[in-house]
């Protein structure tokens, strides 16, 4: 074997074929010159392919190398304070916290499927619910994180960091929860926060949020956002392929700002009476479905309390968990209106609303306060009898009196007096819209249109007027209801038919009355104040008030009617407020209302609205206890222990009387 | 092997070796005089450069153990020159009578991979020696390259007969059918293209080449398009995978994640690089296997355009001098040996940074000299042995 191979070697004794003196015969030369060619050539094509990739197009890859390793932590900023009159009282403040989050583009078909899966049970939710909140997010901004759950317990925290290696794309994130360390106090004014939803995410961004933010839903949270909102910092941290930072040091940072601390007017003893006496009203009245009331400074407009009745935990909306899901279920479904806040949606007025209609009366003339008008059990008019309080015979009265006991039949006489008015204008003008006299006084004091309360969801209540009424009952089409009748003015005089204001107006118009006749913008948030306590934006006593250019002296008339209403022998509260100024309290004025509620078998709202002291007035209070009964009894009791927890009046509310027996409305 | 030495005294480099009897410090200097230096520098830069990309793309790597790769590869660097040095000293012809013994070593080297074998990164192609692992298939290139050239020589006056062709292609299909299957398609056409160099430079007629780059085209597009449309899965889906993530231009599969993790720390690097400490890409793991088959895609996010473009130039200059050697070459087998060298490195070299720039397939074969890797390094500066043992005895053209 070996001769034959060595051979061509040269030189061996194999066969002349086989043996090369020179292997390098042009054939060879030449094939050996092919491949360094296609070499020459491949190594062409690689560097030119170089040049492209990184010369011309170098912008593009280093752009897609960035994001790939530059991940932008939005570090979040707690929100402001929210706090009483004092700032010394904290009703909202964020605790810190954790939630769950993942990265919509690095966790991704079938993984983000098992992920989902596996994080389903221990958020206690569903995995549509997760996979539908990832789709979301993606959608709506890819590169931000989805909050997946919040403020999630130290043993869901344990359970996902002890495992973080089976999620690559999810991560936990310090964040803050909101908390409201009141309770329920305040629920109806403070609202509450939540995640941006998916559907107003475009608006948000455009605002400059940055992503998953908690952002007020409703009550003042929604209303001041703009001061309340913290801002979040920006960390860009450099991540490897797994998501986890590679240093410490950040590339860039901006800290997360705290935001501005919301004072409200609330006075915290005055809200917290009002709200403890709503709570007691209903729950001693027996057939009271729910209450509210307002406190208002009646010469700045300033919200002093404000309470609706039942009440919620706004906990249970900003802080996740299983039983508060129960919590909200039950607000949201099991009947009583809780979520309601009942201080700003409208009633009819009843009684309370006779001070207005005497005031109209005597700026327009049609009335005397000196003028005798008879007070008797029933009145018929039209062919329609309209009767008295149980019956009761006031006999011959003056304005005041009128109003101390409240009589139905005098302030029916000067109802039918306004219908005149407008049937004499609106026969000499064939417009049945003119001469509406009477709605324009109520307008004038505020009632058909919202306050300017700074609060979402006022009802602006109603003020009844010949259009409106054909076009509602057109719409309910009841042809024998449309007309404009005497009994329309009629019965609005006394705060009934279709007549409809909150307690909030009430308690504004009522300001009027108190203050000299000046209409003032109610307003629950007083100062804007930044981290070193300095007040950055006022926001009480913003609109200033506006003279009604009332008559002095027909306000006082109406106001020693209101006096009698709390202090006169015959005055239908006189038996709740006469002890408290018998004790060397302050003097109350006010008036009861005891308003038709129009739903069957059901009890009568009770009302009562007066402001002290007399001469001098610091507060003004409005109550109503829905269904309550009688004005003297439920509401009445319910200002006066409310005005006695308030510094500028504060007396024993045991002096607080119980009225002696319901003589009227 | 006597007859060797014998056989080629009129060589005038051998003559000048030999001549200084017993002058050991002589003999050396004509040994070190003989060597193509400007083949070893290159070598040697590229195995630095190795290094350096390796500790790069592997600091973040291993939590608590950042050395790990490149201190393996030092380790590494040991056998690939003892390898390179005792090759340059052996005469290569002395395997030259031996075609059949190593074939049956390599087949059996080969099959005992199937037996013990160890499986990293889905191809079980390595035997566990110690704490490292021998990759047979490796070492295999160059002993198919000395036994295709002694094949070839055998019987070279009957180059341009079609059963010439067909034998030496069986005796390269052998072992590379084996490889396929571990699987390691990568290696296997390394296999194929070294039959290829030697077929070439043997002198086999040209229509025999247009006939088997009908056959490899015509078997590629059964493998990845016709047969597994029939449900026929001749390679495996991974495969199948990298193929469709090129044609898309790295898009819709993890191949293509890889790939177009590559494009992007290739393009980042921009002209001048963005040096070791702002290499994104690949010091944090976006790109995986970047110490190995994607090592090139290293380079480029370092140094950039300048120093990527000069790996490809060094690669061009180790290309120039082994084609340089093929032609020097004192006997037609060392001239067909070195031709198979030469395939194989630029096969080899154009694949992989081929396919780093997305101009080729993912296929897992590693840039020598600089990916990571034990055996391939040993193959390699092997390899660069024999081209200087060749050298050592080249006659002047």
């Amino acid at each position: 074997m070996s001769s034959r191979l060595v051979s061509p070697a040269g030189g061996g004794p194999g066969g002349p074929g086989r043996r090369r003196q020179r292997p390098l015969n042009p054939r060879t030369a030449f094939r050996i010159a092919v491949i360094g060619g296609i070499t020459l050539a491949a190594i062409g094509i690689l560097v030119v392919r170089l040049w492209f990739m990184q010369v011309i197009d170098a912008q593009t890859y280093a752009l897609a190398a960035v994001s790939n390793s530059v991940r932008t932590v939005v570090v979040p900023a707690p929100r402001g304070l929210i706090t009483d009159r004092t700032g010394k009282v904290v009703m909202a403040n964020d605790l810190p916290s954790v939630n769950v989050v993942a990265f919509p583009l690095e966790l991704t078909g079938a993984q983000r499927a098992t992920e989902m899966q596996m994080l389903a049970p221990l958020l206690h939710t569903g995995v549509a619910h997760l996979q539908a909140e990832m789709n979301n997010g993606q959608v709506a901004s890819p590169y931000e994180p989805v909050v997946l759950a919040e403020n999630i317990s130290s043993y869901q925290q344990a359970v996902i960091s002890e495992r973080i290696r089976q999620f690559p794309g999810v991560a936990l994130q310090n964040a803050y929860v909101r908390n409201y360390p009141m309770g329920t106090t305040a629920a109806h004014i403070l609202g509450y926060t939540g995640l941006i939803n998916p559907q107003e995410y475009k608006s948000y961004l455009a605002k400059g949020y940055v992503g998953n933010e908690e952002v007020g839903q409703a009550g003042l949270e929604y209303q001041y956002e703009q001061y309340l909102r913290g801002v979040p910092g920006q960390t860009d941290v450099e991540v490897d392929a797994f998501g986890n930072p590679v240093s410490s040091a950040p590339l860039s940072s901006t800290p997360p700002v705290q935001g501005d601390t919301l004072q409200l007017s609330i006075d915290m003893p005055t809200q917290l009476a009002l709200e403890n006496q709503l709570r007691q009203r209903v729950q001693a009245s027996g057939t009271a479905t729910g209450a509210a009331g307002v406190a208002i400074d009646p010469n700045t407009g300033q919200v002093l309390a404000m309470a609706s009745y039942p009440t919620y935990k706004p906990n249970a909306f900003v802080q996740p968990n299983p039983a508060n899901e129960k919590l909200i279920t039950q607000y949201e479904t099991g009947g009583g209106h809780t979520l309601l806040n009942r201080a700003i949606s409208s009633y009819p007025p009843g009684s309370t609303f006779k001070a207005v209609t005497a005031i109209s009366a005597l700026q327009l003339g049609i009335l005397s306060p000196t003028e005798l008008i008879d007070g008797p059990p029933e009145i018929t008019l039209y062919n329609t009898v309209f009767p008295n309080f149980q019956k009761e015979n006031n006999g011959l009265l003056m304005l005041p009196t009128a109003i101390e006991v409240s009589s139905d039949t005098y302030f029916y006489q000067v109802g039918n007096r306004f219908w005149h008015l407008h049937d004499n204008v609106a026969s000499q003008t064939g417009n049945t819209n003119s001469g509406l006299q009477q709605q324009d006084w109520a307008e004038r004091f505020g009632f058909g249109a919202t306050t300017g309360l700074d609060l979402p969801g006022e009802d602006p209540g109603r003020v009844p007027t010949p259009a409106w009424k054909s076009a509602w009952f057109g719409s309910l089409h009841e042809p024998s209801m449309e007309p404009w009748l005497p009994g329309d003015n009629i019965n609005m005089a006394v705060g009934q038919g279709n007549l409809l204001v909150s307690p909030l107006q009430l308690a504004v118009a009522y300001a009027t009355i108190a203050n000299g006749g000046s209409m003032v913008t109610p307003t629950l948030g007083k100062d804007v104040t930044n981290q070193s306590g300095q007040v950055v934006r006022q926001l009480s006593s913003v609109t200033p008030p506006r003279s009604l250019g009332l008559n002095p002296a027909i306000l006082s008339v109406v106001r020693k009617g209101l006096n009698l209403v709390a202090q006169g022998p015959q005055g239908t509260a006189s038996g709740v407020f006469s002890p408290v100024a018998a004790s060397g309290g302050p003097v109350v004025a006010g008036k009861t209302g005891t308003a038709q509620s129009g739903q069957n078998g059901q009890s009568d709202h009770s009302w009562f609205v007066g402001f002290a002291p007399f001469d001098n007035p610091q507060i003004v209070v409005a109550v109503i206890i829905e269904h309550g009964g009688v004005g003297a009894t439920a509401a009445a009791p319910a200002v006066c222990g409310t005005i006695a927890a308030y510094g500028p009046t504060k007396f024993n509310p045991h002096l607080c009387g119980v009225p002696a027996k319901v003589k009227s409305n | 092997m006597r007859g060797a030495g014998k056989g080629e005294v009129e060589l005038t480099t051998l003559t000048s070796t030999r001549a200084p009897r017993g002058a050991t410090s002589a003999s050396l200097r004509t040994f070190l005089t003989g060597m193509d230096w400007i083949l070893i520098v290159v070598a040697g830069m590229l195995l630095v450069l190795g290094v350096v990309m390796i500790k790069t793309s592997t600091s973040h790597a291993i939590a608590g153990n950042p050395g790990y790769f490149e201190t393996r590869q030092i380790i590494f660097l040991l056998p690939a020159i003892v390898a390179c040095i005792a090759f340059a000293i052996f005469d290569i012809r002395q395997l030259q009578p031996y075609p059949r013994v190593l074939l049956g070593g390599l087949l059996g080297a080969l099959l005992v991979v199937f037996a013990i074998g160890v499986t990293v990164r889905g191809a079980n192609a390595w035997i566990s020696v110690g704490p490292f692992q021998l990759q047979p298939s490796e070492f295999g290139k160059i002993a198919l390259v000395v036994i295709l050239a002694s094949l070839a020589v055998e019987r070279l006056d009957e180059i341009d007969r079609w059963r010439t062709t067909l034998m030496l292609t069986a005796v390269a299909a052998g072992p590379a059918l084996l490889i396929f299957l571990e699987p390691d398609l990568g290696m296997a056409l390394i296999y194929i293209a070294i039959l290829g160099g030697v077929l070439f430079v043997a002198g086999t007629p040209w229509k025999h080449f247009a006939l088997g780059g009908i056959a490899i085209a015509t078997s590629v597009v059964m493998a990845f398009g016709v047969l597994p449309s029939m449900g026929i899965h001749v390679v495996k889906g991974y495969q199948l995978q990298r193929m469709t993530a090129f044609l898309n231009g790295g898009s819709g599969n993890t191949a293509g994640y890889q790939l177009a993790q590559s494009k992007t720390a290739i393009g980042s690097g921009g002209a001048l690089g963005k040096g070791v400490g702002g290499a994104t890409q690949t010091v944090y793991n976006f790109l995986p296997e970047d110490h190995t088959d994607f090592i090139f895609a290293v380079v480029g996010e370092v140094f950039g355009f300048v120093g990527a473009a000069t790996v490809v130039v060094l690669f061009g200059i180790l290309m120039w001098r082994a084609l340089r050697i093929t032609a020097q070459a004192a006997t037609q087998f060392e001239q067909i040996v070195a031709a198979g060298i030469c395939a194989m490195f630029g096969f080899e070299v154009v694949v992989n940074i081929g396919m780093n720039v997305g101009l080729m397939p993912i296929t897992g074969i590693p840039l020598p000299f600089v990916s990571y890797g034990g055996s391939h390094v040993v193959a390699d500066m092997a390899a660069v042995g024999v081209l200087l043992s060749i050298h050592r005895r080249r006659m002047a053209i």
